[in-house]
């Protein structure tokens, strides 16, 4: 299944800039990739780690700013429609086994 | 441990970590990232290969071996961490200190699931499996009339035809094999890692120059999955190692065992084999747990 995280995080002062960052490179550090400014989404394997990351999440919150959390099923991810521009982008699918480069 | 296997099997390649990231670059500009914690094995076998420091690292705290492959897919080395384990110098002690009967008792249990996983092997494929059953009741503590390898001579011939020969150096088949074993023995050292326990010091395995004694010893029951995962392979016209077979050979790890304890994917069975080997060495169980496969099997 997929995790999405989205935010949106005050970024007026200095020190809610530093908190938005140390958040979003959090994301990063968990293995969350950047689908677009703001919104983070990464596979996981199960429910229950989907739960785990979730809760790791919630650890590490920043202190003010809203936050949602989607967990979407395989299928439903597969039926995402992407767009660049007016072109139709593919979806990525899951992930392989084996990642051969 | 349900994750993914890197292999980098390219030209040129360089490895570097950014961020939760594994990334691959080729020719300065990155073509492919993988989350560091999802990562269960590095193999390496390409030429040209560059790793920075910090990737090897954190690949090491994860406890994610890293292979350094030769070009028959064999493993030269493994990368593996320090300290893999919460109560790990108690263990490596008990470990150190397994007395020899134990050992010798540890290794015909291993022998035993060994015999009967091919048993089971042949039976999935269709294959004659009669006398196996015989086989593994002839096993004794340490295994001194060398079962194993009567084992062996019957079973390699029922799998692949009578004029098969394994031999790690060969192609086709062969190659193979060699390769689902190389990810199956860097399951097994991660599991061994993980458990406190460390890979050198072996049971039956004692060749002064294998660093990975342990992981060959307690990956033999399992071996027979990866057998039956490659005759599937060859059966549907599979050949040689490449892109198409890698990732079908790589999945020897996730491939679920129908087990006496229900489905189970083989990088379980190995981390609870590795856990319940430490505590056979602690002296708190005397029964390794070796998910036994039971008929019909998914392959």
């Amino acid at each position: 299944m997929w995790l999405y995280v989205m935010f949106d995080l005050p970024v007026g002062t200095k020190r809610e800039r530093k908190a938005a960052t140390d958040f979003r490179n959090f994301l990063l550090d968990e293995g969350f990739e950047m689908a677009q400014f703001s919104v983070y989404l990464r596979f996981v394997e199960s429910k229950e780690a989907a739960e785990t990351r979730i809760q790791r999440i919630r650890g590490s919150l920043p202190a003010s700013g809203k936050v949602h959390i989607v967990t979407l099923t395989d299928k439903q991810y597969a039926n995402a429609r992407i767009f660049t521009g007016r072109k139709r982008e593919r979806g990525r699918g899951n992930p392989n086994q084996l990642a051969l480069f | 441990m349900i994750g993914r296997v890197v292999e980098v099997a390219e030209t040129g390649r360089h490895l570097a970590k950014d961020r939760g990231f594994l990334t691959v670059a080729a020719n300065g500009a990155e073509i492919g990232r993988v989350p560091l914690d999802d990562v269960v094995a590095v193999i390496a076998s390409g030429y040209g290969l560059t790793y920075s420091n910090a990737l090897i690292a954190a690949l090491a705290e994860r406890g994610a071996p890293v292979v350094l492959c030769g070009s028959n897919h064999l493993p030269a080395a493994f990368l593996l961490p320090v300290a893999g384990h919460h109560t790990q110098a108690g263990r490596l002690a008990d470990q150190a200190a397994a007395p020899k009967p134990l050992k010798k008792r540890l290794w015909a249990q291993l022998v035993r699931a060994k015999i009967a996983g091919q048993a089971e092997t042949l039976r999935a494929v269709g294959a004659s499996h009669t006398g196996f059953q015989l086989l593994q009741r002839k096993v004794r503590s340490g295994d001194p009339e060398n079962v194993e390898a009567q084992a062996a001579r019957r079973y390699w011939p029922l799998l692949f035809g009578p004029d098969f020969r394994r031999n790690r150096d060969m192609d086709g088949v062969n190659a193979l094999l060699n390769y689902a074993y190389t990810v199956l023995r860097a399951g097994t050292a991660r599991a061994i890692m993980a458990a406190g326990l460390h890979p050198s010091l072996g049971l039956a395995h004692r060749q002064r120059g294998n660093a990975f004694q342990l992981a060959d010893d307690l990956m033999e029951p399992f071996r027979p999955m990866a057998d039956l995962l490659v005759a599937d392979l060859v059966n549907d016209g599979a050949e040689t190692v490449d892109r198409t077979t890698k990732p079908d050979l790589a999945r020897i790890l996730t491939l679920d065992m129908s087990t006496t304890d229900g489905m189970t994917p083989v990088g379980t069975c190995l981390e609870r084999a590795a856990v319940s080997l430490a505590q056979c060495y602690a002296g708190t169980a005397r029964e390794l747990d070796l998910a036994r496969r039971v008929p019909p099997l998914l392959a």
